[in-house]
């Protein structure tokens, strides 16, 4: 909203204060003020002209060569096309040079073979309307020469308010309040002014009946003879320098009313309305009205119409009907102020997405006596401006109401202990004073009335009332204390100290890189995986189409930009700790299962035919979820096959991650068929292998701590073990019958080469391991060592491998 | 004996020219060895005369250890030359660049939110979590704002249903009431989290970002506690005291509720980032709003308290002098490697 200095100072005594100054007071004690701007600063270069005479132009009709006194030792000739220039005038001149709005210079020129030394403004060109019929003419005693800004007393600062700071406060939704809130801060004085009801006549008043709790009191006032078909010049200036276009006298004024005392308002032709009069009542279901800007709305039962008879003529507090347009010449006017249920106005304008300056100020909760101050105000400015004027009927004020105006107790001792501050009793009475609110004391507390202007909404308890002396006060007088109590160590969160760990472990020894994704998926994405079908929680509102679904798992996040990793660099590897979310496991208020989980992808280019089967990222992301889970300390981890894997992974490597029973994630190879999908082919065709660890699942499982284990005594003995075997027999079945041969001795088993080759004879493999053989009782030889490889050599037999000596 | 003073000569000339070990043990074979010079003279022995014998075996022997003795200093010579050698650092480049290990990341959200939480808990703040997908009590019912509020024109609400019986929620607040719910008083919390605001998305705003919650519940909490307790944070933030300010600012589930201002850590007289103001806006807080603690079961006759909301996400930003708010949540590892 914008509020300019010149208005302010029609309420309240401003002369000497800065309106930067003003901004920073506001700033401090109201409202934020984000801008603080000049209003029409090209007006101090565009200057007032004196036409000294007209001559016709000697090749155009339509043209006329003037010469236009700028104050200066000789006049300008200035050709002008505008048929209402005329000797005597005093007009706006832009003198060569000047740059007016839309970044166009005035440059001496010759049109048709006059010379021309600058030109004769219109009020368009100078951005100050639309009429572009004529020039601008100003008033006869504009000082020549001097500035238009400054000879019309056009000077204002506009200060644009932060709407969302006047939230909860209706009173500032109009200059009057806004002058008031200055008053009490600066503590200059308010200006007086008439706040009484409306002059009125002796017909009966306009018939208005309210069907509807939603308007609490509608006012109908019947205004006749009103012709002019301009607002002046001051009126105009003052709503141009807040945003508002001017149209004519009484649009101008209807608005005018609204911007300085908060208070929407509406104008009917009477003499078009049914002689039922005003209905005030919910919209038929099915019913339908075409609103002022051409749009056909359709209706709900929960809107708030104002028919004339059963025909609805305005969105009540949003906007009018089409064809309810009153204009000059409308013989006999009814003028609306009413007050409407802010919640009504707010829903039906949020529906129809039709916010207004009206809505947005019912749905802030009007006082419910400022209709007939502003319907008072509206009848003695259009008389003054129209002594013409004759408000022939009684008013119409009919509703259920009351008076908002309240009393509220307040402890002055809760005062100092909510601000911390020695705020005396006095003093806080004297702040309020200051607000326009009464105060009487009685015994330790104050009765505090409240005016109901700020009854409303926003002051209402106590704590409304600390809000008031504290921002009065300025908070920057208030002391610092720092807070003093036990201070008893958080309780442990496990779940935090593992994230912690988890994300150490990675982004250290691993090196990995932290991702944060929005968690918000693709349908697209989804699509890509195969993961379409499953059941996700949705929004009905998303930023854009296809990106509605909330994700359930957080790799989905990962692999949506393995493609982006891959193309600026060859290794990728990448980890987030996120939540996902299961509308399948809804709790019981409704909300949606929740899981915690660890994603992580390694991508990078596919290795060759002859690399050892570990330096595959499957083989080596395994590596990496084996050594957290020891470093979290969780024991007796084990992988299986999963069935059936998620449909973005590798058929078949996909492992399923046990704690002893308990499935904690699965690491898999992304489905090569998915790959391509994903932008991994050609240059970036890539090996990928990702892995899901369930932070719920991982807690569950109570951590050991890595116990100590004795260093080995005795010096052990290291051997290496190669087999052949057949293609298809299992390493982890050799590796165990390796174990059971060592009868407790093998303290470590490492396999070291994994060979396929024509060489070996079809379908065979070659296994080898480093062994360490190693006992607690003796020192073992390599005596124990040809022992133990003559058991290996049985044991293996039996699988159908053999032992290769070398 | 001018033929065994000839030999040590020689060999003496021999040792001195050996350039490494290699050559020193030939050396030592062909005068000591099996076969060598040494063993030549000594078996030669028997054939001279007796009287002359003696002395010959002395020379001969005499020879053996003149030869030892040069090949031993010799050895230490070059050991020294070698030691000398690999000192003098020849070749030595100190621009030629150090091989680059492979690194890992952590976010910067993660950098930042954990010296928050570090220095909260260290004040007796306990850090608390709360879902992202939450229900329309805690993030607007609970928090003062009923249906029909304008101040839920603010939020920018993604909506799951259209009664918001669910919500992405669009702040950490939710977790105030969640927090009075579970904790017994007084108490101190934080809660850092993800937030959404149905919003359209440029260099500063995204529609998604991180923020931390702030709620201390105690008897007698007052203003002057908040603006003290602000104070510590930007000092944990900054490293340094800055000047703060209080304003008004309205948030249904505080009241009083203010901005809080603080003095641009990065200027003095007006910069880009505090659009030439000096202050930059930070947080808003207040004081708990009485509805508030009621809906969290506490009585405001009895409890009080200060809440404050924190934008990590724009913090991260300010910190790192990050210029595009969507680098966050990007996944582009040219951003994630620099930090």
């Amino acid at each position: 909203m914008y509020i300019s200095t010149r208005w302010l100072s029609r309420h309240v005594d401003l002369d000497g204060l800065d309106a930067h100054e003003l901004a920073q007071q506001l700033t401090l004690s109201t409202c934020e003020i984000e801008g603080v701007e000049p209003f029409a600063p090209h007006l101090s270069a565009v200057r007032v002209g004196h036409v000294v005479s007209r001559e016709p132009h000697p090749d155009a009709d339509k043209l006329s060569v003037c010469r236009v006194d700028i104050g200066e030792d000789e006049p300008l000739q200035i050709v002008c096309g505008a048929p209402n220039v005329a000797a005597g005038q005093r007009v706006a001149v832009a003198t060569v040079g000047t740059v007016l709005p839309g970044d166009f210079k005035i440059k001496k020129s010759k049109i048709r073979g006059v010379e021309s030394r600058g030109m004769i403004c219109s009020e368009r060109e100078l951005e100050l309307g639309d009429d572009h019929s004529g020039i601008w003419v100003l008033p006869e005693d504009a000082a020549i020469g001097e500035g238009v800004r400054e000879a019309l007393g056009l000077e204002d600062w506009v200060l644009e308010v932060d709407n969302k700071s006047l939230t909860h406060r209706p009173d500032l939704w109009g200059h009057r309040g806004v002058a008031r809130e200055v008053a009490a801060i600066t503590g200059r004085k308010l200006l007086d002014l008439d706040l009484s009801g409306p002059p009125t006549g002796s017909e009966p008043p306009p018939p208005v009946r309210i069907e509807s709790a939603a308007c609490s009191r509608y006012l109908g006032l019947v205004i006749e003879g009103a012709r002019s078909e301009r607002a002046p010049l001051w009126m105009r200036m003052l709503l141009l320098a807040v945003g508002q276009r001017p149209i004519d006298l009484l649009v101008d004024l209807s608005n005018f009313v609204m911007l300085d005392l908060g208070q929407p308002n509406h104008l009917f032709d009477q003499s078009a309305l049914s002689p039922e009069g005003i209905v005030v009542r919910r919209a038929h279901p099915g019913e339908s009205m075409t609103t002022l800007d051409g749009e056909e709305r359709s209706l709900e039962p929960s809107d708030l119409v104002i028919c004339s008879g059963d025909q609805p003529v305005a969105l009540a507090g949003i906007m009018g009907a089409e064809g309810s347009k009153v204009g000059a010449g409308t013989e006999r006017l009814l003028l609306e102020v009413a007050t409407f249920d802010p919640a009504v106005v707010r829903r039906t304008s949020a529906r129809l997405g039709l916010r207004t300056d009206s809505s947005a100020r019912f749905e802030k909760h009007l006082d419910p006596t400022l209709p007939l101050q502003a319907a008072g105000h509206f009848a003695r400015l259009l008389r003054e401006l129209e002594p013409g004027v004759s408000f022939p009927a009684q008013l119409a004020d009919v509703g259920e109401w009351s008076d908002p105006a309240t009393t509220l107790e307040l402890r002055p001792e809760r005062v100092r202990r909510a601000l911390g501050g020695e705020l005396s009793d006095d003093e806080q009475a004297s702040l309020l004073e200051r607000l326009g609110f009464g105060v009487r004391r009685e015994g330790e507390c104050l009765r505090v009335e409240v005016p109901s202007a700020r009854a409303t909404k926003d002051v209402t308890i106590e704590q409304d009332l600390i809000e008031e002396i504290g921002r009065l006060y300025r908070y920057g007088n208030l002391p610092e204390a720092p807070l003093v109590g036990t201070i008893r160590p958080p309780a442990p969160d496990p779940t935090r100290r593992m994230v912690r760990q988890i994300q150490d472990r990675l982004a250290g020894d691993a090196r990995f890189h932290e991702v944060k994704s929005y968690s918000f998926q693709a349908r697209d994405l989804h699509r890509r995986l195969g993961l379409d079908e499953l059941e996700y929680v949705t929004v009905i509102n998303p930023v854009a189409e296809g990106l509605e679904r909330v994700r359930r798992d957080v790799l989905p996040s990962l692999l949506a930009v393995a493609e982006l990793g891959r193309r600026h660099r060859d290794d990728v590897r990448l980890f987030e700790v996120g939540k996902g979310y299961r509308p399948e496991c809804a709790g019981e208020s409704g909300e949606p299962g929740e899981v915690h989980q660890v994603a992580l992808l390694w991508a990078g280019p596919p290795p060759g035919q002859d690399a050892p089967y570990d330096q595959a990222r499957f083989w080596r992301l395994r590596g990496v979820v084996e050594d957290l889970l020891r470093f979290l300390e969780r024991d007796g981890v084990g992988f299986v096959p999963l069935d059936p894997p998620p449909p973005w992974a590798h058929p078949v490597k996909c492992l399923e991650i046990r704690l002893g029973e308990q499935p904690v994630g699965l690491v898999a190879e992304l489905d090569p068929g998915a790959a391509p999908r994903l932008g991994l082919e050609g240059e970036l065709e890539s090996d990928v292998a990702c892995a899901v660890l369930d932070l719920g699942a991982l807690l569950a499982v109570p951590a050991r701590t890595a116990a100590y284990r004795p260093i080995p005594r005795f010096p052990g003995v290291k051997v290496d073990v190669a087999i052949l075997a057949p293609g298809d027999l299992p390493a982890g079945e050799l590796a165990a019958a390796i174990e059971a041969a060592g009868k407790g001795v093998v303290a470590d088993l490492d396999l070291f080469d994994l060979y396929r080759g024509e060489s070996l004879g079809a379908g065979k493999k070659s296994l080898a391991w480093h062994v360490l053989l190693q006992s607690e009782k003796k020192t073992l030889t390599d005596k124990d060592a040809q022992k133990f490889l003559g058991r290996v050599e049985r044991a293996v037999e039996k699988l159908g491998a053999e032992l290769r000596r070398a | 004996m001018t033929d065994i003073q000839t030999l040590a000569e020689k060999a003496r000339a021999e040792v001195a020219a050996a350039a490494d070990e290699e050559a020193l043990k030939a050396i030592e074979r062909a005068y000591t060895g099996k076969d060598g010079v040494v063993a030549g003279l000594l078996a030669a022995i028997p054939t001279l005369d007796p009287s002359e014998r003696r002395a010959a075996g002395i020379a001969a022997n005499g020879l053996k250890q003149t030869v030892l003795e040069a090949i031993g200093s010799r050895r230490e010579e070059l050991a020294a030359g070698a030691l000398a050698a690999r000192r003098s650092g020849e070749g030595f480049d100190p621009t030629l660049p150090a091989p680059r290990p492979s690194r890992g990341s952590l976010h910067p959200l993660t950098r930042v939110t954990r010296e928050l939480e570090d220095l909260f808990a260290s004040m007796g703040y306990e850090v608390l979590d709360g879902p992202e997908v939450e229900l329309g009590h805690y993030n607007f019912e609970a928090l003062n704002i009923p249906a029909d509020h304008p101040a839920r024109d603010s939020q920018d609400t993604f909506f799951i249903d259209p009664e918001a019986h669910l919500v992405l929620r669009t702040h950490t607040s939710p977790v105030q009431v969640r927090a009075m719910e579970r904790l017994e008083p007084p108490f101190r919390a934080i809660a850092p989290g993800k937030v959404f605001r149905q919003e359209s998305t440029d260099a500063s705003h995204d529609h998604t970002f991180y923020q931390m919650e702030g709620l201390v519940i105690g008897e007698d909490i007052s203003v002057a506690h908040l603006i003290g307790a602000m104070k510590t944070l930007l000092r944990g933030i900054f490293g340094r005291e800055l000047e703060v300010r209080l304003r008004p600012g309205y948030f249904p589930f505080v009241e009083p509720g203010f901005e809080l201002d603080a003095r641009c850590p990065f200027c003095e007289e007006g910069c880009s980032v505090c659009k030439r103001t000096t202050w930059i806006e930070l947080l808003p807080c207040g004081l708990v709003h009485p509805a508030v603690l009621r809906a969290g079961g506490l009585d405001p006759e009895r409890w009080s308290g200060f809440a404050f909301g924190l934008g990590l996400s724009r913090l991260v930003m300010l910190r790192y002098g990050i210029d595009d708010v969507r680098h966050l949540m990007g996944g582009d590892l040219r951003f994630l490697e620099q930090f």
